[in-house]
């Protein structure tokens, strides 16, 4: 099929506008998918993803469509991760199209992940075709939808189609609208083959298959083919279209949207963005918008019960095969014991590779507070990047410490505004400006440490907001900030899996938080033990232990000894287990009950 | 630690040897009981005393009977004749009379009759458990007595002119509050016994408190239970009872000698069901059941349970954990006598960490708590055990 006939597109969506459902309708309606063997939801194949509503990997499918002008059309329908912590992958499944659905909720109107996603296929000069979804709810709000579009979107109202994936609504409007809106694949003159990979899935009988979307030239099994970042060859196997099952062909044509089976063995071989173009005749430039991605956000993940260890590796081990963006080194801690430390794209990406590890290698496992990457400036030396507290070097010798910022556009009802201000301000954050977006919502765009917003940022906005309240952010630059390092120490021996990257003034709340926490989990001890919050030696907070009022036996006789004896063997037992930290014994689980909360 | 093993034993003559007796009978289960105990009929007890003789006869020793235990179950419940005959199966293995002779009563079945025959039979001291004299909590113990039959039972045993008389109580009860607890101690002070023993209610497992418990029908209040302890030693200090160990209070000279034994870790002879003895190199325990006790007699076993042998290590170290329970303490100078080889260095360390935080002190040689630590005897005990190990272990 040429290449006049083919459209390359994708639906991109706020989370639960319905992209999923309208995906199943179109490959309903084209006949690519028998209506029985329709699951719902068939793009989104993992559970946990059908659980979240999210699609965290991309799954291509390719359609073919009759239209109005009796022609048939070969529609390349593919599926986008939502989420911002994939926006890289995002951004290279966008650069497969040359069309995008831009999908409102007519009920809720445009959030914050539409205005970024819109923004995403607007840099990527993707033709976006508005559509206007589930106006088959009561409370579709069309007038509204149509003045956002172009308040916000900068989109004439007069292009969108109205729809309902449920009722099926406009299903044929939006398939005919692909046809004849979106342009046709760009680029297939070039001279050479050159073909973009957007994914990538590890299969244990057949190795790596790379998704592709050819732009030009052909290629087919037998061919040589290499990767234009690093020149790695490797010969192709198999190609192949989804149907939406992988079905193979003989070769993929310019605009073809595939996948190929090479001898390559590991998936960060190919990685996302890298552009495929034939040994024999490679091309001079590779497509592009080819970037390194580097996890943004750092972790320790220990094993719950310490001989999982093994378990445990092996589960990361077959998770990093199918994702390559995903690091894991081993690394111990005094608290923890033997565990990993591992880098994710961003706190989506860390909640659920953590999640998977629980589900699907059933392991139970603990992770330390998150942490971003940090510039980390020694006089008279390079910047160095620092992931984990226990590695900053010595205050001394820092001249700098700079921390990844966010642009976050945060979309709330007006009258949540002050309370979203305060929460903004108390994680350092400023806003750069405020939009109206309807007569009871604004959106609010602001710049955030990435770290500030870890750990509960988007639960208080939800909480604010009472759910009405969504975010979508972006990576920002780096900028220099007042960091330092913060021990928690017990008995003035320091808790590794405590130390953190605090900003100074967060410092000594964060240090009562946690010393609090600690003398309250930590059992009466016959001692004194103070709990303290540390910078560079000099305390900053501190609590103490409980002491322990009594436990002692009442009665011990004779014929109590034994027994007596017994049970103080069975405490002395116990101890042996616990960790000793400045002369305390700390039962194993404490620091592990301080991290799941 | 094959050194101290092999260190020869040394067991000086002198020592003071006790004989314990279980009399495992009592007329109904209190809530808080985890004694072995079964209801008497007449076939078991003439079975029990019969028991008794043929396991005397199975022990032999030489020097004379320090002290004699009769504890239960409920001793006091023996029939006249029948604690005439328990008398007379001991009496020729005493070796002359023993320094103190005590037997455990309950208020209900103190009688004439039976003190006359103990008294008779040479018993010295009577230990009897008032546990508290407000009904209610008597009701809630599931205790078969009254607040009555406590001043009646004393009487009755002031009367017969014993050397030394105990009543035991109980406190931390359900709804006990530290008035009601006070209350409780002046009555039984205004009873002026020579000795007192104050235990904190413990919730033992498979008793009907437990299950309550368990079922969180009560509550477990560490705080107030160690302000009942305190509230406990201060009251009976004024009064004039010195205390002696963590729940033992006595008028200068009415210490128990038997218990006090124990706590140094000498040697005693037990004998009847569920009966501990710590004699001739072994420690253990009868089996607890009539039964199968008597079975084993006949056949000539005895201490099935909880059998180890005492080696000095092992004599040290119960001398030291048990031992600091005692407000005398441990007389560290003598055990280091007796035990050399032991882990003195650990112990030395230990008791220092002990001392800096108030929890202990050595005077004149001896290990002694402060109030503070005894409290916390347990924890104490956990952690001496600790540096013996540890030293043998490196
Ligand atoms: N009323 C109505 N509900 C819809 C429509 N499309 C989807 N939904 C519902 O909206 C929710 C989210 O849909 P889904 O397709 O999973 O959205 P996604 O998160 O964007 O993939 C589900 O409960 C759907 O049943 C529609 O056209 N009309
Ligand atoms: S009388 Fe003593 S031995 Fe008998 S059940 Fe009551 S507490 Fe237990």
């Amino acid at each position: 099929m040429d290449v006049l006939h083919t459209r390359n597109f994708c639906i991109i969506a706020h989370v639960d506008h319905g992209k999923t459902t309208l995906s199943d309708r179109l490959l309903e309606y084209t006949n690519t998918v028998a209506q029985r063997v329709l699951t719902a939801q068939h793009l989104d194949a993992m559970d946990l993803e059908k659980e979240r509503g999210i699609t965290i990997k991309s799954h291509p499918v390719t359609m073919l469509y009759t239209a109005k002008d009796m022609q048939v059309y070969r529609l390349n329908l593919m599926d986008t991760p939502g989420h911002v912590d994939f926006s890289y992958e995002v951004s290279r499944s966008l650069a497969a199209c040359e069309g995008a659905l831009l999908l409102i909720d007519a009920a809720q109107g445009v959030e914050a992940q539409t205005v970024a996603n819109a923004h995403l296929a607007f840099g990527q000069n993707l033709k976006v075709i508005p559509v206007i979804n589930k106006i088959d709810l009561p409370s579709a709000n069309l007038e509204l939808c149509a003045k956002q579009l172009e308040d916000i979107l900068t989109i004439s109202a007069e292009e969108a189609i109205l729809a309902s994936g449920k009722s099926g609504i406009g299903i044929q409007d939006i398939l005919e609208a692909v046809v004849q809106r979106v342009p046709p694949p760009r680029w297939a003159d070039y001279p050479q083959t050159r073909a973009l990979v957007f994914d990538s899935l590890y299969d244990s009988y057949r190795g790596v298959i790379a998704y592709i979307r050819v732009f030009s030239g052909v290629i087919k099994a037998g061919d040589m083919m290499m990767l234009m970042s690093n020149g790695q060859k490797s010969e192709v196997k198999e190609v192949g279209v989804f149907m939406p099952k992988m079905t193979k062909i003989s070769l993929l044509e310019p605009g073809a949207v595939g996948y190929i089976v090479t001898n390559v063995k590991d998936t960060a071989d190919i990685k996302t963005g890298d552009t495929i173009t034939i040994a024999s005749k490679p091309a001079q430039d590779p497509l592009p918008g080819y970037k390194e991605v580097r996890p943004m956000v750092f972790c320790g993940l220990y094993p719950l019960e310490s001989n999982d260890y093994e378990k445990l590796k092996a589960a990361l081990g077959r998770l990093r095969l199918n994702d390559a963006a995903f690091l894991y080194s081993s690394e111990s801690s005094i608290a923890l014991g033997f565990g990993f430390r591992c880098g994710f794209l961003g706190l989506l990406h860390m909640e659920i590779i953590q999640e998977r590890i629980r589900r699907e290698h059933d392991v139970e496992i603990i992770s330390t507070y998150p942490s971003v990457v940090y510039h980390v400036k020694p006089h008279g030396k390079p910047e160095i990047d620092v992931d984990n507290p226990v590695n900053l070097p010595d205050p001394g010798t820092i001249e700098y410490i700079s921390e990844p910022t966010i642009k976050a556009s945060i979309h709330i009802p007006n009258d949540s505004m002050g309370d979203i201000l305060a929460l903004v301000m108390e994680k350092r954050g400023s806003v750069e400006h405020t939009d109206t977006l309807d007569a009871n919502r604004v959106m609010l765009s602001c710049v955030l440490p990435l770290n500030e917003i870890l750990v509960d940022f988007n639960d208080r906005l939800k909480s604010i907001t009472h759910g009405y309240g969504s975010m979508d952010y972006e990576l920002g630059a780096y900028s220099v900030s007042d960091l330092v390092k913060m021990d928690i120490m017990i008995n003035g021996d320091p808790v590794d899996a405590f130390s953190s990257i605090v900003h100074r003034e967060k410092a000594e709340g964060k240090g009562r938080v946690l010393c609090e926490k600690l003398a309250e989990i930590i059992p009466p001890q016959m001692f004194k033990v103070a709990i303290q919050a540390a910078i560079g030696g000099k305390v900053i907070a501190r609590d103490n232990v409980k002491e322990m009022r009594k436990d002692v036996t009442a009665k011990c006789y004779g014929g109590d000894i034994s027994r007596k004896r017994k049970l103080l063997d069975k405490q002395k037992e116990g101890k042996k287990k616990m960790k000793m930290i400045g002369k305390v014994n700390i039962p194993p689980d404490t620091f592990i009950q301080i991290l799941k909360n | 630690m094959s050194e101290i093993i092999s260190a020869p034993q040394d067991t000086p003559y002198a020592e003071p040897l006790g004989v314990y007796v279980h009399v495992p009978f009592c007329a109904s289960t209190c809530d808080f009981c985890a004694f072995y105990q079964t209801t008497p009929t007449a076939d078991g007890v003439d079975r029990f005393l019969q028991g008794i003789a043929n396991e005397a006869a199975l022990v032999s020793w030489s020097r004379p009977v320090t002290t004699v235990f009769w504890g239960g179950g409920t001793p006091g419940l023996l029939a006249p004749d029948d604690i005439r005959r328990l008398g007379a199966i001991l009496q020729p293995r005493l070796g002359g009379r023993p320094v103190e002779w005590t037997v455990e009563m309950a208020p209900a079945s103190v009688t004439a009759a039976r003190l006359a025959a103990l008294k008779e039979i040479g018993v010295t001291r009577i230990s009897m458990g008032a546990q508290s004299f407000q009904p209610a909590l008597l009701d809630g113990l599931g205790r078969q007595h009254t607040r009555e039959q406590i001043f009646r039972a004393y009487e009755r045993i002031r009367t017969a002119d014993f050397a030394s008389v105990n009543l035991d109580l109980m406190f931390a009860l359900p709804g006990q509050d530290e008035a009601a607890w006070l209350a409780d101690l002046n009555e039984a002070l205004a009873l002026a016994p020579d000795h007192l023993s104050t235990y904190c209610l413990t919730f033992e497992e498979d008793t009907k408190l437990w299950v309550k418990l368990s079922k969180g029908q009560v509550k477990l209040d560490v705080e107030h239970e160690a302000r009942l302890y305190e509230t406990t030693w201060a009251r009976l200090e004024a009064a004039g009872y010195a205390q002696y160990e963590v729940s033992n209070f006595a008028r200068p000279g009415h210490a128990c000698l038997h218990n006090l034994n124990t706590w140094r870790m000498h040697e005693w002879i037990g004998l009847g069901p569920s009966a501990a003895s710590q004699h001739a190199g072994w420690r253990g325990a009868n089996v607890s059941d009539l039964d199968q006790w008597l079975a084993q007699i006949t056949r000539g076993e005895r201490l099935s349970e909880d059998r180890v042998a005492l080696t000095p290590a092992l004599l040290v170290e119960d001398a030291l954990i048990f031992g600091v329970r005692m407000n005398a303490g441990v007389d560290l100078a003598a055990l280091r006598r007796r035990f050399p080889r032991a882990p003195w260095a650990a112990v030395a360390n230990e008791t220092a960490l002990l001392t800096e935080a108030g929890l202990a002190g050595i005077t004149d040689g001896c290990l002694r708590l402060t109030p503070r630590g005894r409290l916390l005897a347990d924890s104490v005990g956990t952690r001496l055990m600790q540096a013996f190990s540890e030293e043998i272990s490196t």
